[in-house]
């Protein structure tokens, strides 16, 4: 299982991590919730071991975790895919990067999961949809089989049905794969409906851990209290408005 | 404060950097150097005791390191060390040639500027229009022509055909006037084309049209406002310049058959005098690193928010 | 897109012209004919002949593929070499960056031209001191370039993806950043091969190039300046060649930079 401990972690000169302290085991998710410079994607970073901790560790069952023992699906799916190649290409790179044959028969089961049609592959990233590519990502990231999976904001470029779509098939993909996921999001609403445990970063702290269900019936702290809140009204609204 | 610190570093590594590997370069010279020492001084027949002699006293025989140190720490005090064919100390008759070679610079720079500054002025007024058509293709050209074959081509028409002016030597002030016309055609060229986008840019700079609604006259905007910002590329610029004025020297000077640093250089390069070749390029190399050091000190003055000048 | 494939006729014709150009040479290019020297154009010398009877069209076009031939050479090297350096400063950490742009900023120390001067005088004339003299004195503008965008890259997504995955540092230089330097890299190219042709004819010039009686423009020029009073057409072709060269070459790469800027822009 995933044990981040400790970490405190510095970007810019600033210190934007303080003393984290987290776990997710196989076959779970955990949320992380918190505003835009919360320290998401620092968090994201640092556990990936793009950005070297100050202080603290993050271990796999006790060992660092080492070349393909993290996959990463990122917020801007296009982005995420290098405009010269074919999707195809790039979602086999970690199978290639490891030494690992190609494996079309795995390709073709993950694009069924995924519903996308793997003739899609074969095209650029800038010429299919920002739903197409996200789910290329969620491909990429599974096609090694990594027994970690960290999602930064995956659903937040996407249009409402397709959010509610992709999120559904992460969770499907996820119980067939058996892969711990971390998914660091704002979106209350995806934590509610997918996550098993829920922790809230601000300001770069943990304010708040719970499983999701205790989380949502009664949130602890003040700050998950007024996020929980401000939910629950815009949930309201949106089910005055349709 | 440590930034200015850390210009002053980096030219000091620079110019290290550069005294090592102009040390490499003639320490690795095909030939025996204390052999061609001792052939240019006593002609062909030297026994071998006079060569290990002189390879003994130009720290020859030493490795590289100490055969550097040899050469480098009288350098530190300004001593350049004596010419390896004549034996005379190199720093005099170098002196001399740059006394030649800067009014021939100056010249040159002053026709580029005096051709490129009002040309650019009046292309920049209306872009696209005739005059600034004329301005680039003017400046395109001048950068594709080889300073050696516009000065054969003003000795054609100057000095040949209409036999005005003296094609080579450097006895008269008017032999001056066709080697400074062909430094002076070529820097105008690259100084109209470089002065003229930063003209445009500065112009099109996003706060102008704000200083004419708060009543700014134009001629205003131009002097305090434009100027300033056409001032930082055109700072660039006066390093360029340098670089290729000293180009220039080099080949003009031996078109030309005029004494100066270019011929100084290419002289000793053919007499195989490394002395001499290494005095002209340490010469060379501390002056492009302080104009350089010079400029991105005088960025910080023009604009205090540059940290660090792209090139 | 129309500008990258004017470049790539542009190139495509010089090259024709250096591979082909011998091939259409009326004479041979080093026969000498002392009989018929600094011969009028005519019949046999489409465009006369030099000091030593040999045709001057004859020899600007074995010339050619000296003159470009070596540039091409010379260019490319020098990208090779510079891409490495830049890559090397952008791809790795603080120290390596700060090494290699030192090692830029000490090349960049002097006008290109007279360390290539210095350069292949000093190795003794000829055609391997020239390459050598051209080459280590020009690559530091790529080195400038593919650092800068090496460095742009090394946050975009798919360039963190493939570390993630676990790809070698070569085969993420490879895939992820040399694509996308191949734009900006085309138009120093440009102007380096621009450089390059410059170069050439002024070492030339100099006698410390390609060695008589090897046909090439700047030697061409060297020979034809003492005949500037009885027959000055000799030393005005050469000069026209690399004139042509040097701008054509130019306005592609200009032609070039505005595409590419508007795509970016656009």
């Amino acid at each position: 299982m995933l044990k981040i401990d400790g970490l405190t972690a510095r970007r810019g000169g600033k210190t934007v991590l303080t003393d984290i302290s987290l776990a997710v085991g196989p076959g779970e998710t955990l949320a992380v919730l918190g505003e835009s410079g919360a320290g998401k994607s620092t968090l994201v970073a640092a556990t990936l071991g793009l950005v070297a901790p100050q202080l603290g560790t993050v271990t796999w069952d006790g060992r660092p975790l080492g070349r393909g023992g993290a996959a990463l699906v990122m917020q801007e799916p296009r982005a995420a895919f290098n405009p010269a190649l074919s999707l195809r290409r790039s979602v086999l790179e970690p199978l290639r990067a490891q030494g690992m044959p190609d494996d079309a028969a795995r390709i073709d089961r993950l694009c069924a999961g995924l519903e996308l049609d793997p003739a899609m592959l074969d095209r650029k990233p800038y010429t299919v949809s920002i739903g197409q590519a996200q789910r290329a990502g969620i491909l990429r990231a599974l096609i090694a089989a990594p027994p970690l999976v960290l999602f930064d904001e995956p659903l937040s470029a996407l249009d409402a049905v397709t959010q509610k779509q992709t999120a559904g098939l992460i969770t499907a993909l996820q119980r067939e794969e058996g892969f711990a996921a971390l998914i660091v999001t704002h979106d209350l609403g995806y934590a509610a409906a997918h996550a098993d445990a829920v922790a809230v970063l601000r300001a770069g702290r943990i304010e708040e851990t719970a499983p999701a269900a205790d989380f949502f019936r009664v949130p602890r702290s003040a700050y998950a209290r007024s996020l929980v809140a401000a939910a629950t009204s815009l949930g309201a609204l949106e089910r005055r408005v349709a | 404060m440590n930034d200015v610190v850390q210009l002053f570093l980096r030219s000091a590594i620079v110019l290290t950097g550069t005294a090592v590997v102009t040390f490499a370069l003639l320490w690795h010279a095909p030939g025996d150097p204390a052999l061609s020492i001792a052939v240019a001084r006593f002609d062909s027949a030297v026994s071998d005791e006079v060569v290990a002699r002189i390879r003994a006293e130009a720290g020859l025989d030493a490795g590289f390191w100490a055969g550097f140190a040899h050469w480098v720490v009288p350098l530190l005090s300004g001593d350049f060390g004596k010419s390896s064919v004549t034996g005379r100390q190199v720093w005099p008759e170098l002196l001399d040639a740059v006394r030649l070679t800067v009014p021939l610079a100056l010249l040159g720079l002053a026709v580029g500027l005096a051709l490129s500054v009002p040309l650019a002025i009046v292309a920049a007024r209306r872009p696209g229009g005739w005059i600034d058509r004329g301005a680039v293709a003017l400046a395109s050209f001048g950068a594709a022509m080889p300073a050696y074959w516009l000065a054969l081509l003003l000795i054609l028409v100057f000095a040949v055909k209409l036999n005005w002016l003296p094609a080579f030597g450097a006895g008269s002030a008017s032999s001056l006037v066709l080697p400074a016309l062909t430094l002076g055609l070529g820097t105008g060229a690259s100084l109209t084309r470089i002065l003229r986008s930063s003209l445009l840019e500065a112009r099109g700079a996003a706060f102008l049209p704000a200083l004419a609604r708060r009543g700014v006259g134009s001629r205003e905007r131009a002097v305090a406002h434009v100027a300033p910002h056409a001032m930082i590329p055109v700072l660039t610029i006066v390093g360029l310049e340098l670089a290729f004025l000293m180009e220039g020297a080099v080949m003009v000077e031996v078109i030309f058959g005029r004494p100066g640093v270019g011929s100084f250089l290419v002289d000793a390069i053919s007499a195989r005098d490394f002395p001499k070749v290494q005095g002209v390029v340490m010469l060379t190399a501390v002056l492009f690193v302080t104009v350089n050091l010079v400029i991105d000190l005088l960025y910080r003055l023009v604009d205090p928010r540059i940290g660090e000048r792209h090139g | 897109m129309a500008d990258f494939r004017a470049v790539l006729v542009l190139v495509a014709v010089l090259a024709g012209l250096a591979l082909f150009g011998p091939l259409i040479a009326p004479n041979d290019p080093t026969a000498i004919d002392i009989p018929n020297r600094l011969a009028q154009p005519g019949e046999v010398y489409p465009l006369g002949s030099d000091a030593m009877g040999r045709g001057i069209l004859s020899r600007l076009l074995h010339g050619a593929r000296w003159s470009l031939g070596l540039a091409f050479l010379v260019s490319t090297i020098g990208l090779a070499i510079g891409v490495a350096v830049g890559l090397l400063a952008a791809m790795g950490g603080r120290f390596a960056d700060w090494a290699m742009m030192r090692t830029t900023d000490i090349f960049l120390a002097f006008p290109d031209l007279v360390a290539a001067v210095v350069i292949a005088g000093v190795l003794g004339a000829g055609t391997s001191s020239l390459i050598f003299a051209l080459t280590v004195t020009g690559w530091m503008r790529y080195a400038r370039v593919a650092r800068g965008v090496g460095l742009s890259l090394k946050t975009r997504g798919h360039v963190v993806q493939a570390s993630l995955a676990g790809l070698s540092r070569p085969a993420i230089a490879r895939w992820h950043y040399l694509p996308a330097l191949v734009p900006s890299l085309t138009v120093v190219w440009t102007g380096m091969l621009a450089r390059a042709i410059l170069g050439i004819s002024a070492l030339g010039f100099l006698g410390f190039g390609v060695q008589p009686p090897t046909p090439e423009w700047g030697t061409m020029l060297l020979d034809a300046r003492v005949h500037i009073r009885s027959d000055p057409l000799q030393m005005i072709w050469p000069g026209i060649a690399v004139v042509a060269c040097v701008l054509s070459i130019n306005l592609a790469g200009d032609a070039l930079r505005d595409g590419l800027a508007k795509r970016g822009a656009g």
